[in-house]
């Protein structure tokens, strides 16, 4: 800590890709035993700087210094061998080998009789997970684990290499509140002993914990070096945004008294039991609780995704049946789904087809699409939900996570949806984007329209809910006003669930 | 228009173009009227049969039993005109039937049956030519029909009828999948079929659809088949699903399913069909021809994968020439 040499330096680093100067004379000091923020909407330059430093692509100019001395990252070898180790926001782990395996992946340690030593495999990953402190076996098959301990394995590979310089790109996406407080209290530890940790991440709530620096890049350039600004929520999203949002949470409250959606004593057979709550006409209803206690779950058991067991939906007072998910569209429910990735966009189309795709059949005649209708309210919902006007030539996997997100949503908008399911609207997507999407929101429930909202970040389903429903194993434990609920409330709740999850365990 | 004629056609195009070109100049009789109707001849059935396969492949899918089926094909047609006696005018639209009821099969097997269409139709290439082998005792039938080769041979306008074929199907295949509902899920179906559960497509029976496309494109290439050389025979049309997938991936159609325009198969088609017409021409032993489309094949897929890097390498040398070009201006100036 004491050393006043970087461990990584970048000076000046430069790179353009054909139209866009990704970044720009970015300078940033990396420090061994310090956890360093790196912050910025999508599309500041965050990933390419990530990706500069991994040896990915190399910059057009600028220097990149490791303890002083001027290097070239080539290729990720060279960068691998510089004790440099990335965590991807998408996993680079095997599932179906086990744990100790993929710790070892492209540096198996090898017997004299040129075969895997798998003794050794055994003991060293072993080593690495006590060391890490986490209890995983070194033969579970990695695939089997819960995300969360795929993610700490793919830490220890990093460990493993005995990387002086970890770079972590958005880790707890997809992580719990326990999850997340592990992780921390590793990356700690990792500090502690004088590793350098790059820490990329959207959750500003989180940053506010961990980081002990921050660098803000905004337009591929350095807007704040680190020591410039305090860690402090709101001088951070001032900083990103480049300007003072003031709110940061616009909350309207719209609910009115009028029940649109009753559910009673719903059932499923992904462990979805006895789940009873009501939704107003204009209401945000949150669903609150940890990764996996059965939130999405219940947002498919409305959905028609997965079949009642038991259990009635009550719509606009009719007692309704939804076979498969055309129903519940018919019927006005919309899903915008959590992986948006994997569930939601269609890569291949662009802006309108993604904004069309479930109202097909309102737009067209004899089974022929009216494509001037389709152009105009692209044109429309691009122009009035600030999406970007590339959405209109180029398909979306051009566009941002947060237009991405705004796309899915505006496909809702098109259909004329009544009660919106958002599962996760705002994950990984940068602080601008998520305040269009909450004013999106109001502007549905203005217009008289109902949202079940889940979401992980506690501040946001504290702030934008008008009810929240405490969702544990599978059903919903209570529903308290909003107003009534602090982040602590939040917190207890779901390390309630995990201390009901251990005494399972155990009896 | 824009839609139809999109950017997608001017890689496939290019390659068409540059293929006439060294044929053309390379083979002295390729550029003779009579060669280049016979072209079309030529490459008619493959291009028609092509159709459904790309719109398969569109939906995520692959349909290998189009060879086959076109050989099982031509032998019901010949039994029904030869044995059985039933009309011409009745024959063929019951082929229709039976290829878009072949289809609806291996569709309904792969979609509701949840077996990868790489199966379903693998299977069905081995048992339709089995089945073909059971009529006739397996011998080909021929002189079926007088009135079935004209089908084939005839001119309109002296344009050989199966330029008009290629126009029309292809025209309604465009139309489908540019301006209707179908053609869109299809695109959906095969960009993303999660999401499109979630919107609410019928992704079944949309892939379901495809197949069932697929079968009716192949009864028309089995009938023109037949009428070419009136006659049906087991053997008829061997690797022919090959050609038509090799046709739709030349033409740019992503095996991953949702890219893809249906128009550039038309011009793969053409690509491989001048391809083999320039070999002919110059006396190439078919072995080699083999060698050539899949060549051909391995260099239409390249370019694609490599068309970041190839777009990056032209991009730096247009950049680099270009501003060679404006230092040469400035000295000048």
């Amino acid at each position: 800590m004491e050393s006043k040499t970087p461990l990584w330096e970048f000076v000046d680093v430069t790179k353009a890709y054909p139209g866009v100067l990704a970044n720009d004379e970015i300078c940033i000091k990396l420090m061994p035993g310090s956890i360093h923020g790196l912050l910025g909407e999508n599309g500041c330059g965050k990933s390419t700087m990530i990706k500069t430093l991994a040896g990915v692509q190399n910059p057009d100019s600028g220097k990149i210094l490791h303890n002083g001395q001027p290097v070239i990252i080539g290729n990720p070898q060279v960068a691998r061998d510089l004790g440099i180790a990335t965590v991807f926001q998408e996993f680079s782990i095997v599932p179906t080998l086990s744990v100790g395996e993929n710790i070892f992946l492209g540096n198996m340690p090898i017997s004299r009789f040129g075969v895997i030593d798998w003794s050794k495999v055994d003991i060293d990953a072993a080593r690495v997970l006590a060391e890490m402190n986490i209890d995983i076996s070194p033969d579970a098959i990695t695939g089997t684990l819960s995300v969360g301990d795929q993610q700490l394995v793919e830490i220890a590979k990093a460990i493993a290499k005995d990387a002086r310089m970890i770079i972590l790109d958005e880790p707890t996406a997809a992580l719990g509140e326990e999850e997340i407080e592990r992780l921390h209290a590793l990356l700690r530890n990792m500090r502690n002993r004088g590793t350098a940790i790059l820490y990329v991440s959207h959750r500003l709530d989180e940053v506010e914990r961990i980081v002990d620096e921050v660098t803000i890049l905004r337009n591929g350039r350095v807007v704040r070096a680190s020591g410039e600004t305090e860690i402090n929520i709101s001088e951070i999203v001032s900083a990103m945004v480049g300007e003072d949002i003031g709110e940061h949470y616009p909350k309207e409250h719209n609910i009115t008294d009028k029940v649109v959606l009753e559910a009673k004593g719903l059932a499923t057979k992904s462990n979805v039991t006895d789940v009873s709550f009501v939704l107003h006409s204009g209401e945000v209803l949150g669903f609150g609780g940890v990764l996996g206690s059965g939130r999405t779950e219940i947002a498919h058991a409305l959905f028609g995704v997965d079949q009642l067991t038991s259990g009635q939906i009550i719509l606009k007072g009719k007692p309704v049946r939804f076979r498969q998910e055309i129903d519940a569209i018919n019927a006005g429910l919309a899903l915008v789904p959590e992986n948006r990735k994997y569930d939601g966009l269609f890569f291949n189309f662009k802006a309108s087809g993604n904004i069309t795709a479930a109202s097909l059949g309102g737009l067209s005649r004899f089974g022929v699409l009216n494509l001037k209708a389709e152009q105009q309210a692209t044109y429309e919902l691009i122009r009035d939900l600030e999406i970007s006007n590339e959405a209109e030539e180029k398909t979306v996997n051009y566009l941002s996570g947060g237009n991405q997100q705004k796309i899915v949503i505006a496909r809702w908008l098109f259909s004329d949806s009544d009660i919106l399911i958002l599962d996760e609207p705002t994950q990984g997507i940068d602080i601008g984007a998520k305040i269009a999407v909450y004013k999106l929101i109001n502007k549905l429930t203005r217009a008289g329209k109902s949202i079940i909202l889940v979401s992980s970040d506690h501040d946001e389903l504290l702030a934008m809910s008008d009810r929240v429903a405490i969702v544990q194993q599978g059903t919903i434990s209570r529903s308290v006003n909003a107003s009534d609920l602090t982040h602590n409330d939040l917190v207890q709740a779901s390390a309630n669930t995990s201390y009901l999850k251990s005494q399972e365990v155990l009896a | 228009m824009k839609r139809v004629f999109d950017t997608q056609l001017i890689g496939p195009f290019a390659a068409m173009l540059l293929v006439i070109i060294i044929v053309a100049l390379t083979t002295e009789r390729f550029l003779y009227l009579g060669n280049l109707s016979n072209l079309f001849l030529q490459v008619s059935i493959v291009a028609l049969i092509a159709i459904g396969s790309t719109i398969v492949i569109f939906a995520a899918g692959i349909d290998l039993s189009s060879g086959s089926m076109v050989a099982l094909l031509t032998m019901i047609l010949a039994q029904m005109l030869k044995f059985i006696g039933i009309p011409l005018v009745f024959a063929l639209p019951l082929i229709f039937i039976v290829g878009g009821l072949l289809g609806l099969v291996i569709g309904l097997l792969t979609a509701y049956g949840r077996i990868p269409s790489f199966i379903t139709s693998l299977a069905a290439l081995i048992a339709f030519r089995g089945l073909a082998l059971t009529f006739n005792n397996g011998s080909p039938i021929f002189s079926l029909d007088p009135a079935l080769e004209p089908i084939f041979y005839g001119k309109l306008i002296g344009i050989p009828l199966p330029f008009f074929y290629l126009v029309f199907f292809y025209a309604l295949a465009a139309f489908i999948m540019n301006f209707t509902r179908l053609g869109r899920e299809i695109y959906a179906v095969g960009g993303n079929p999660a999401a499109a559960v979630l919107t609410g497509i019928n992704v079944r029976k949309v892939q379901t659809t495809t197949f069932v496309i697929a079968g009716l494109m192949t009864a028309v290439g089995a009938i023109l088949m037949s009428a070419r050389l009136n006659s049906g025979s087991p053997n008829y049309g061997q690797t022919l699903e090959l050609q038509a997938i090799a046709a739709a991936v030349v033409g740019g159609a992503s095996l991953a399913g949702g890219r893809g325009n249906i128009l550039a198969t038309l011009m793969g088609a053409m690509t491989i069909v001048i391809v083999q017409n320039g070999l002919n021409l110059n006396a190439a032993p078919s072995s080699i021809q083999n060698v050539v489309l899949g060549l051909i094949i391995l260099m239409a897929v390249g370019i694609d994968m490599w068309r970041a890097e190839l777009s990056t390498l032209i991009f730096s040398f247009v950049k680099r020439f270009s501003s060679n070009k404006k230092a040469t201006l400035k000295r000048n100036s």
